[in-house]
């Protein structure tokens, strides 16, 4: 559906321009904004791009809108090549208004001088000739869209005067009402409040699966990304580092930074000390780990062990021989979290975050266990 | 549009695709607007280097020699840039404070500020000068007269530097008032509430956010104001003088005055203008380019609500009456009291009873006087209309493309704005008399002089909404397939049509008063209404001049109000 | 010749002139030097006499009835007059209507400071193009129109009425504007006015006398005044340096009028006698009279364009205004330049403005006014 071939991407003579001029010559100006990309999206899937800010995600978006004009690589969506700049290639570069993706704004970016309907026939109005439909049936597409997104009694109000989770659905009409074969978010929503962003990440994923549209999804918020996402290609510094189904980000992350940035971890320093198989033996400062893994590391090599809070069991009891990786330790604080309950848990000169059902509450104070399942233990080579 | 059949060859496709990519109205609007740009600010920059640096054996710096020469050049220079410094600072904290009580806060008398954001652009700058000296004159001063009793006679000078800062001040303060309540319209309050909410006291919010984020529009102002301050004649003509204080404009005055005129010493003066400008323009980019931290008008809806001013509401409204008073009702009686006399007099019952409406008669008796006001109108709606058009592409050019080179039509539009009047006209009359464009001795070689005096104006008022407006609005109505004509006429125009609108009618306002190069240009049968009002000021008949003064501020306003009228049709909606 | 694009040397070719605006661009690229240059007007080019040269020359000779019965049926058949002039609005109206009452001739009337109208001219003519047929101005003006060549030979009867100094090449004096000293008749008593111009420099008038900025030729021609009575420079100095002691400096004779009228100063040192004499009439504080002498008389005179379109009609213009025109301007409260009858003016001693004084050193003389008035400000100063 979506395929992107070596995206390259870089801000040189720009950024050089506004900066000084002290930069000693073009090549170290360059800023790799997107450095090589490259993914596949099947259709239908929501496809989620996520990275902290600077990662080149949004670059990445925008290069597929036609925002941006990427320096090489290639974008096809549904087998129509939409840019190609390599060598030796036809080079193609379709201008963003004839691209016909649907594309939500960070901002949303309503025009403000425009009523709710206008905003979203705006698209449909602006067709070539030859393509533009009727002023009958482009009220009655608008009206479909707005009834989908639960906007048709305020079809005539004011965009300006919509309440921000109106006015992201009001983007989201717009996005939609053309019926791209594309659809791109760009943190639709990172503006909204807490409440709003959880309830309309449902609603999004309803219409996404509703509809069946393919979609392209940036974000910062990897709750958001595990919650919508097909598929995840975690970003940094302009390249992917981890592209996946969101269960094996989440469970086996391949660096530090994938497992750090996804979702909360307690990382443990150490070295492989013993191997069995898959079964790994690893030193660190506060004890000895065993756990499971398909990597193949020699004997001696220094190693992160990632441990989910979820994956350390709390108890008052001790099974010590029973099962592998108990340690003990000290209750620091809890936080009662509704559905969970969290511990940090001092074990030598290392705080451990754990997480569990609220029906095991321990004071802070009391002496106790930890144990660490070694199938739910990841092991991060040090990068 | 670049996929091509494949049938072609593989170079005539390449041929045909960069001739058609070439040939989209996109490049040809741009083309065409930046050719436009160039050619009204080059013409006349051509001839004022040329006659600047060249004479008949060739290069010289002979201008400069005789423009610096002069022992009290430092003095002038000092002047200038006090007077020019000084009236800027004025205008602008007056049209700024007004311009944010306007638009963000419940003040009292909001109607007058409409009056006064456009009153004192009509009156004639010497007629607004003259009023003032009528009223601060150490000598016959009113008000000093009013309140000799406190504090003893001749309390006020207008005849110093500081009073010209004053009357400049006072006079310009309607353009920044102008410039900033397009800003402050187009701002996100949320962005001042949160400041607030964070415990910022009022002043702290309008110092720590307000003031930074409507900076390029201020920056936009002080330049504008500057610059023309520096440009400005009658004032330091006519109050400057008495006491020798010479300015930039006064020496370029005296050095065109004799014949041949000495263009080199007028066009080096000119080039020191010039390089004043250009420093301030450098300045401005490098204040306010970080362009994204200023995008206020995003696509997030706000409503802009009032601030209350809570126990400082009647405090304000007496301010607001005071500067009502001093830029509108005072002049504005002091040239109605004038247009009613037979000569002028100060206040008394010998003077009242002496009033008669003969000012007004003899003005309708003028056979020139219905053609000159159609004229002008048709000069100042003609030349406001398009050079607003024209710099609503240049400012996107300048501000959103990335075409290399496009800061270049940002400085050339600049460019007039320090090109004597009288040295435009020369320019002008110049090169249409050897054209065969036969515009020469028509209303539209006055309306070309009209359009390049006054785009730069347009040029800061264009470029000032444009950086307003988050890229995002105009990229989603791209994405949304609306090629770049349907994205700049269905959204950017209407939510530039603040900023485009305060430009128009400050244009409109402005042209009606143009003399310098008109009075060269203008040919029997075109005459407009300042070359009438140069002509009562020749025969000095100030009392007509009032009467004409008046029927002009009458018709302006007249005008303007319509203009608002229909400009609150279109673009952001005000509550 | 420091002024390139007006006085041009001549490298130009006619073709130029067809050039489009364009071009001016184009060579500003090129970076070429010599333009823009200007296109010589076609008299001065060195060609024969112009048209209008060729009829100028047949109608000179004639005189009394026999002139006018050959101009006017010559001009109506024309039908239009264009007229460049620095004539205030009201004399240049009431002079049109006149004109075109007893004639069926159209005058198109262009109207502009003296300044103006020459720098337009000039700008026309060096074009090629053919904008006026007559002129009517101030003399300084009139002096360079004749020096760029533009201005044709004019004799007649009327002509040789008119004093000498009135009498130039390429010109003929229709009127002269007076510089007397005025006053403001509340502020200062008939007793206190100033009896000779010496007396402005009396100190009893610091902060009360104003002086306008471009007077110079006033300036000039009393300078010169006094070297003739005389006096040596160094006392010439020091009387003027005594007037701008303290003076006020104004820009503009009217602004001058104006401000006496209203009391802003007491008394103008050369203001023009007939401002005065209008804000008088209508009642303003004001006087001139009786003159303090000599009163300094600058000329303004009415010329033939060598290129006009209308040749006739601009030379039964020019005759008209030397003879039933002159009327007119004393009715407009104007110095006519020829004297017939009782002259109101006949006991006071008028010198014209050393006009040719003034052409040749005119910087010079505009430098040392500037100086003067300059030297003033710094006593007042602070």
């Amino acid at each position: 559906m979506l395929r992107i071939n070596n995206l390259v991407k870089t801000f040189d003579g720009e950024r050089r321009r506004r900066r000084d001029s002290k930069t000693p010559s073009a090549q170290e100006a360059r800023v790799f904004a997107v450095n090589d990309v490259s993914f596949t999206v099947e259709n239908g899937q929501l496809f989620t791009l996520l990275g902290p800010s600077g990662c080149g995600k949004t670059t990445t978006l925008r290069s597929i809108a036609g925002l941006e004009r990427p320096d090489s690589g290639s974008i096809e969506v549904a087998d129509r090549v939409l840019f190609s700049a390599d060598e030796g290639q036809k080079q193609v570069n379709v201008p963003a208004n004839e691209r016909g993706l649907g594309m939500v704004f960070q901002s949303y970016a309503i025009w403000p001088h425009m009523s709710v309907f206008d905003n979203v026939a705006f698209p449909l109005q602006v067709r070539k000739r030859g393509e533009r439909l009727g002023r009958k049936e482009i009220s009655e597409r608008v009206m479909r869209v707005l009834e989908t997104m639960e906007l048709g009694h305020l079809a005539e109000r004011q965009a300006t005067k919509l309440s921000g989770g109106q006015q992201q659905r009001l983007a989201l009409a717009r996005a939609l009402v053309i019926e791209p074969p594309l659809l791109l978010l760009d943190e639709p929503l990172s503006n909204l409040d807490a409440k709003l962003r959880e309830s309309l990440r449902y609603e999004l994923k309803r219409v996404q699966r509703e509809l069946g549209i393919t979609s392209v999804y940036v974000t910062h918020d990897q709750v958001e990304a595990l919650a919508l996402s097909n598929a995840i290609a975690v970003m940094r510094n302009g390249s992917v580092v981890q592209l996946g189904r969101p269960r094996d980000i989440y469970e086996n992350p391949n660096c530090r930074f994938v497992a750090e940035f996804i979702g909360t971890s307690n990382f443990l320093t150490g070295n492989v000390v013993a191997k069995d198989g898959d079964r790994y033996t690893v030193n660190t400062i506060d004890g000895r780990l065993a756990l499971d893994s398909a990597m193949t590391l020699p004997l001696g090599t220094d190693v992160i062990v990632s441990v989910r809070p979820e994956a350390v069991e709390v108890s008052t009891t001790s099974r010590a021989g029973e099962v592998p990786n108990e340690w003990k330790g000290t209750v620091l604080t809890r936080a009662y979290l509704g559905d969970s309950l969290d511990h940090v848990v001092g074990v030598g000169k290392h705080e451990l975050r754990t997480r569990g059902n609220p029906s095991t509450s321990i004071e802070p104070g009391t002496e106790v266990y930890l144990r660490m399942d070694p199938a739910k233990l990841v092991l991060v080579p040090v990068d | 549009m670049t996929t091509a059949s494949p049938a072609v060859s593989a170079r005539r496709g390449a041929t045909l695709g960069w001739l058609r990519r070439l040939l989209t109205p996109k490049i040809a609007i741009i083309v065409v607007v930046a050719g436009l740009i160039g050619y009204l600010a080059l013409v006349p920059l051509y001839y004022l280097i040329w006659g600047t640096f060249f004479d008949a054996n060739g290069f010289t710096l002979g201008g400069f020699a005789r423009a610096y020469g002069d022992p009290r050049v430092g003095d002038m220079i000092g002047n200038s840039l006090w007077f020019a410094v000084g009236a800027a600072v004025l205008s602008l904290c007056v049209g700024t404070a007004l311009a944010y009580l306007n638009v963000r806060t419940d003040v009292p008398f909001k109607g007058l500020f409409f009056a006064a954001s456009i009153i004192p652009l009509i009156i004639p700058g010497i007629l607004y000068t003259i009023a003032w000296i009528f009223l601060a004159s150490p000598d016959i001063g009113l008000l000093n007269k009013l309140i000799e009793p406190i504090f003893g006679p001749a309390f006020f000078d207008i005849f110093t530097v500081w009073g010209m800062v004053w009357v400049e001040g006072l006079h310009l303060s309607p353009i920044v008032f102008l410039l900033m309540v397009a800003a402050f319209r187009s701002m996100d309050p949320s962005l001042e509430e949160s400041a607030l909410m964070s415990g910022a006291s009022r002043w702290q919010v309008f110092r720590r956010v307000t003031v930074p984020l409507t900076r390029p529009a201020i920056v936009a102002a002080v330049l504008v104001m500057v610059v023309r301050s520096l440009e400005s004649f009658e004032v330091p003509a006519l109050l400057g003088l008495q006491n020798g204080i010479y300015v930039f404009t006064s020496r370029i005055y005296f050095v065109l005055r004799s014949y041949p005129p000495d263009l080199a010493a007028a066009g080096a003066l000119a080039v020191g203008l010039l390089v004043f400008a250009l420093i301030g323009v450098a300045i401005s980019n490098l204040v306010g380019r970080s362009g994204k931290t200023y995008q206020t008008v995003t696509g997030k809806g706000f409503r802009p609500r009032p601030m209350e001013l809570g126990k400082w509401r009647p405090v304000m409204g007496a301010v607001i009456v005071l500067y009502f008073f001093f830029t509108v009702v005072g002049p504005l009686l002091v040239l109605l009291y004038t247009s009613l006399l037979k000569f002028y007099q100060a206040p008394s019952g010998e003077a009242f009873a002496s009033m008669t409406f003969d000012n007004y008669r003899q003005l309708f008796d003028m056979s020139d006087a219905m053609t000159a006001l159609k004229n002008s109108l048709v000069l100042g709606l003609g030349s406001a209309t398009l050079v607003m058009i024209l710099m609503a592409v240049g400012a996107w050019i300048v501000v959103r493309s990335r075409i290399p080179g496009r800061q270049l039509v940002d400085h050339l539009s600049f460019v007039p704005l320090v090109i004597p009047g009288l040295v435009l006209g020369l320019a002008l009359s110049f090169v249409y008399l050897r054209s065969p464009i036969p515009i020469y001795g028509t209303i539209f070689i006055l309306l070309i002089a009209y359009c390049t005096r006054y785009m730069p104006y347009g040029m800061r008022y264009a470029v000032t909404s444009m950086h307003q407006i988050s890229a995002e609005l105009e990229e989603s109505a791209q994405v949304s397939g609306a090629s770049w004509w349907q994205t700049f006429r269905r959204v950017l125009l209407p939510l530039l049509s603040p900023g485009l609108l305060a430009g128009w009618i400050y244009i409109l306002v402005v042209s009606f008063r143009e003399l310098s190069s008109s009075i060269l240009l203008y040919s029997p049968g075109n005459e407009v209404l300042s070359i009438l009002i140069f002509e009562q000021y020749e025969n000095g008949q100030f009392t007509v001049l009032a009467a004409l003064g008046v029927v002009m501020v009458l018709t302006l306003a007249v005008l303007v109000v319509i203009a608002y009228k229909l400009g609150a049709k279109v673009g952001l909606r005000q509550d | 010749m420091n002024t390139a694009p007006l006085s041009g040397h001549r490298c130009g070719r006619p073709a130029r002139r067809a050039l489009a605006s364009w071009s001016a661009l184009m060579l500003l690229l090129a970076g070429c030097g010599g333009l823009p240059t200007a296109t010589a007007p076609q008299a001065a080019a060195g060609g024969g006499p112009t048209a209008a040269e060729k009829l100028y020359a047949e109608v000179n000779g004639m005189t009394g009835q026999q002139r006018r019965d050959k101009l006017v049926p010559l001009a109506e058949k024309e039908g239009t007059l264009d007229l460049y002039t620095s004539m205030t609005s009201d004399v240049a109206d009431a002079v049109l209507k006149a004109f075109e009452g007893q004639f069926d001739v159209k005058v198109n009337l262009y109207r502009a400071g003296s300044e103006t109208v020459l720098q337009r001219i000039v700008q026309e003519q060096k074009a090629g193009y053919q904008g006026n047929d007559v002129v009517e101005t101030n003399a300084t003006e009139l002096f360079d129109l004749n020096t760029e060549g533009v201005l044709a030979d004019y004799d007649s009867e009327r002509r040789r009425m008119v004093s000498e100094a009135g009498r130039q090449q390429g010109w003929t004096a229709t009127r002269m504007n007076l510089f007397a000293p005025s006053w403001n008749t509340g502020l200062v008593t008939p007793d206190q006015a100033p009896k000779t111009w010496e007396d402005l420099a009396d100190p009893k008038w610091d902060g009360k006398l104003a002086m306008e900025i471009s007077d110079s030729d006033w300036y000039l021609t009393l300078f010169k005044y006094w070297e003739k009575q005389g006096k040596t420079d160094e006392e010439i100095n020091k009387i003027f340096e005594g007037m701008a002691s303290g003076a006020k400096i104004v820009k503009g004779h009217t602004v001058q009028g104006q401000l006496l009228s209203a009391g802003q100063f007491s008394l103008a040192a050369s203001n023009y006698s007939y401002i005065v004499e209008q804000a008088k009439a209508k009642g303003a504080p004001v006087d001139y009279l009786p003159y303090v002498q000599p009163v300094i008389a600058r000329p303004n005179g009415v010329g033939l364009m060598k290129t006009a379109k209308h040749p006739a009609a601009a030379m039964l213009f020019t005759d008209w205004l030397l003879q039933e025109g002159q009327a007119l301007l004393v009715k407009q409260g104007l110095t006519p330049s020829i004297v017939e009858g009782d002259d109101p003016l006949k006991d006071v001693e008028i010198i014209p403005i050393d006009v040719e004084e003034l052409t040749k050193n005119g910087d010079e003389w505009n430098k040392r006014y500037d100086q003067v008035i300059s030297n003033g400000e710094q006593v007042d100063g602070n």
